[in-house]
């Protein structure tokens, strides 16, 4: 249609700064890029446990592959981090390797895997395969996952000696992430 | 195998949107022949590549290879095939890949389409359009990669996102989201083009115009969607929350109702072309803000995507965005000279910059109430949420306003009005008011603010009904046809106008829909045990049975609830709650039986088949239904609006009289 040069009215006008329009542009763009910056680390999820700072509900649940059941009871006296998980989940497979070797380097912390709506048998071919260095205890009816208010997996609890519940973590967890709460757990021990 | 192909296509779209965009912008600089053809062809093999990443992750999906990232996170095998196909997207990456084939489908017409028109904007236009594709290209290159291979693929997945496999809703709702969100890149190109080049001319207004509003019809389509979505499966019985995500899909579609209208004027009057663009900019912005709140974790909603990486990326995109176009309209904001001017006093022009206006006012208004809770969490480490009171408080009013000026401002003349076309203009409407709020006021309504609804909504109505006709009535009397075919010859020779009345329409009614909606319903909660009886208005419901029903991916309880209107049975409603497998907590699914007058809404809240009672939400939703509709037609005008006009024949009718000419009017 238009190929040809256009026939518009005016000539353009040079080019040149509006500090009205830049003025203005700014008052809008720089608070609200300063906000969405400042909440980005946010997480909106991780609405603060109010488990956090109250004693790990009671639980005895037995282990992957048979065995005595283990229990909240018996882990008194040392941290301990339990880690809710399943092998249909993906992040699981991600945190699964910096957890293992985790628990093989603080040995003098318990760590436990709960499963999370899985199957025994798909759990022990799961461990088969990737190794594990720490038991994982089945919960069927998921009633320790409902005591713990476990809304989805991975997630993870940090224990002191007395018990408490000290953080919950939500998501996979690296080495670094894993070191630093197990070390507030320990600080909060006597 | 698969992993490996479908990386090698992302990283060939990525290579032709980034080289695209670089020879358009050079062309747009230096216009030659050979660059405009090298920009189209880089811009139709990035549409190509995205087409064929889709079509592989689709039979990766459907083939249940695992060993694709995204497969094995939301496949599985137990879920039906159609579920497969639109887990595509389901989730984070999937979603960003068959944005790129949206993306793709837009940049191929709108390339196509324009391919002799425009030489000096379109080289610009296609690389703006093109860098934005080069971003989400990037996006699934590194970030938020799909086809990452999967070393040791899992047998089966968890498959996708129940609330997914919920409800239909779900999966049509986000295809019209991405195609509204998309789209809005089509004329946030053009009008950057228009600002590299200084000029907006009669003749690129009109593409402008086209591509604003064809993703502005699917974002109208998509925010309903959602709103029924919401109001058909999370069981609280409303369609609108102001939820976060809400928002963020409304606050581009605010700025893009706005930019339609002023289009017009830019159109008509040459006037308010920076304005314009300014709108256009906004908008494509805001759906780049709206896409970092529902992909970045950072606010927490019920339709949001679980947190990701790419939140930093996104946000970097749009820091970059937002500042490419502040310094654009800062250097070349003042060579969009006017060429006309806006007319001050009572006219229409003047209701056009109101509603412009209020447009705007009401985008601020929500873009602060949703980045509020951000700053006081910033500032403060509080959490808290903006509730629907502030939102509420602060909309109701802007929609009334904006009903009041979509009926006077169509009844009043273009350029400066007398005393007695005001009063011509302005006076017969008041009889539809009057109508429409003496109906009101007879059927209980009490609340002031739906009362002014009303008032305003039959109004609008006899203005946008009577503007509808005029041309009609203007062939009848001068040609002599009957009322048919003087409507067919109307229609056809006033499509955009025809279409813009329709669209009208539909925002009225939507509108008084809202208001009478979310004033006379009426609710209540009761545990019934099996044979139990409620009663609420007119209807009165009883528990007949639990039952229980499995399905491959799911395991359903049923609530059997016989309904009687008025003592006569009506029927069953079966209410019920899903558990999917992976999922601890069960979603439900709310009974609706929906009738032109009122919707009766069950929802349970609890169920138990073992000692046979429920927990029951019933509600009586007026007018519900009447929003569906509404949407429907707005979209219906939207297409009339943008379809192609027979035979090329663009007659405009001789528009509300112009200054000194009788008021047709008058006569009505």
């Amino acid at each position: 249609m238009a190929t040809a040069p256009t026939s518009e009215a005016a000539p353009p006008r040079p080019s040149r700064l509006n500090p009205w329009v830049l003025g203005a542009g700014l008052a809008v763009v720089v608070p609200l890029l300063a906000v969405l910056v400042m909440n980005l680390g946010r997480d909106p999820h991780s609405i603060r446990s109010p488990l956090v700072g109250r004693p790990a509900p009671a639980f005895s649940l037995a282990p992957v592959g048979g065995g005595a059941p283990v229990s909240l009871d018996s882990l008194r006296g040392r941290p301990a981090v339990i880690n809710f998980w399943a092998t249909w989940c993906v992040p699981c497979f991600e945190e699964h390797a910096a957890l293992a070797a985790a628990a093989r380097t603080f040995d003098d912390v318990q760590f436990l895997g709960v499963v999370y709506e899985d199957e025994e048998p798909r759990t022990q071919e799961f461990l088969a395969q990737r190794g594990s260095s720490y038991p994982a205890l089945m919960d069927p009816e998921g009633r320790t996952a409902i005591a713990f208010g476990v809304f989805g997996v991975p997630e993870t609890f940090f224990i002191d000696a007395r018990g408490q519940i000290v953080d919950k973590y939500v998501g996979p967890l690296n080495r670094g992430t894993i070191a630093a709460l197990i070390a507030r757990a320990k600080g909060g021990s006597p | 195998m698969i992993p490996t192909l479908g990386r090698t296509l992302i990283l060939l779209a990525l290579l032709a949107a980034s080289g695209g965009a670089l020879v358009g912008f050079a062309t747009g600089a230096r216009p030659t022949r050979a660059g405009w053809l090298w920009t189209r062809r880089l811009a139709y093999a990035f549409a190509g590549f995205m087409v064929l990443a889709n079509l592989v992750m689709e039979y990766a999906l459907l083939t249940h290879d695992f060993s694709v990232s995204y497969v094995a996170h939301v496949g599985s095998r137990s879920v039906p095939t159609w579920v497969s196909l639109v887990s595509l997207w389901s989730s984070l990456e999937g979603s960003i890949l068959f944005w790129g084939l949206v993306m793709g489908a837009y940049v191929v017409v709108a390339t196509w389409q324009n391919r002799d028109k425009h030489p000096e904007y379109m080289p610009y236009a296609v690389g703006v359009w093109l860098l934005c594709g080069a971003f989400f290209s990037f996006l699934l290159a590194g970030p938020a990669q799909p086809f990452a291979t999967v070393a040791s693929p899992p047998m089966d997945g968890p498959g996708p996102n129940a609330l997914l496999q919920n409800h239909y809703l779900m999966v049509i709702h986000p295809p019209f989201l991405y195609s509204g969100y998309v789209g809005m890149t089509i004329p946030f190109g053009l009008a950057c083009a228009a600002l590299l080049v200084g000029r907006l001319g009669p003749d690129f207004i009109r593409p402008l115009r086209n591509f604003l509003l064809l993703p502005w019809i699917f974002l109208t389509v998509a925010i309903v969607l959602g709103g029924w979505w919401a109001y058909e499966v999370l069981g609280w019985g409303g369609y609108w929350a102001w939820d976060p995500v809400e928002n963020a899909s409304f606050l581009p579609w605010l700025t893009a109702t706005a930019a339609l209208h002023s289009a017009l004027l830019v159109e008509r009057k040459g006037v308010l072309k920076a304005w314009t663009v300014t709108l256009v900019i906004g908008t494509y912005l805001l759906t780049i803000l709206g896409t970092f709140m529902t992909r970045s974790g950072v606010f927490n909603s019920v339709h949001s995507f679980t947190q990701s990486a790419i939140g930093p990326t996104i946000l970097v995109f749009l820091a970059a965005a937002l500042i490419f176009a502040v310094v654009l309209l800062t250097l070349r904001v003042d060579m969009l000279a006017p060429e006309g001017r806006l007319e001050t006093g009572p006219s229409r022009d003047v209701l056009f910059l109101v509603q412009n206006l209020l447009f705007v006012l009401f985008t601020f208004t929500v873009l602060l109430g949703t980045v509020f809770p951000l700053v006081v969490e910033a500032a403060r480490g509080v959490q808290m949420s903006v509730g629907r009171p502030y939102f509420d408080r602060m909309s109701v009013p802007i929609g009334v306003c904006l009903l009041f000026v979509m009926g006077v401002g169509p009844a009043l003349p273009w350029g400066r009005a007398t005393g007695q076309q005001l009063r011509s203009a302005l006076l017969p409407p008041l009889v539809g008011a009057a109508a429409l709020a003496i109906l009101g006021l007879a059927l209980g309504v009490r609340n002031a603010w739906t009362m002014l609804a009303l008032f305003f909504g039959g109004f609008t109505a006899y203005v946008t009904i009577s503007e509808l006709l005029l041309p009609v009535r203007q062939r009848m009397r001068s040609h002599g046809e009957g009322f048919l075919e003087a409507f067919g010859q109307a229609r056809r020779r006033g499509q955009r106008r025809f279409g813009a009345y329709i669209a009208h329409a539909g925002a009225l009614i939507a509108i008084v829909a809202v208001a009478v909606s979310s004033t006379m319903g009426s609710s209540k909660e009761v545990q019934l045990r099996q044979g139990e009886s409620t009663a609420l208005g007119a209807y009165s419901v009883t528990f007949v049975d639990a039952e229980r029903v499995s399905e491959p991916h799911r395991e359903s309880t049923l609530a059997r609830v016989d309904v009687s209107k008025n003592g006569r049975p009506v029927g069953s409603l079966y209410p019920r709650m899903n558990q999917y497998e992976s999922q601890r907590e069960p979603i439900g699914t709310p009974a609706v039986r929906t009738s032109l007058t009122e919707d009766l809404y069950l929802s349970i809240h609890n169920i138990d088949p073992h000692s046979r009672t429920v927990g029951l939400l019933v509600m009586v939703n007026p007018m519900v239904g009447w929003i569906w509709i509404a949407t429907a037609i707005i979209a219906l005008g939207g297409l009339v609006a943008l379809m192609p006009p027979w035979r090329g024949a663009r007659v405009t009718v001789t528009e509300r009289a112009p200054v000194g000419a009788a008021s047709p009017e008058g006569s009505s």
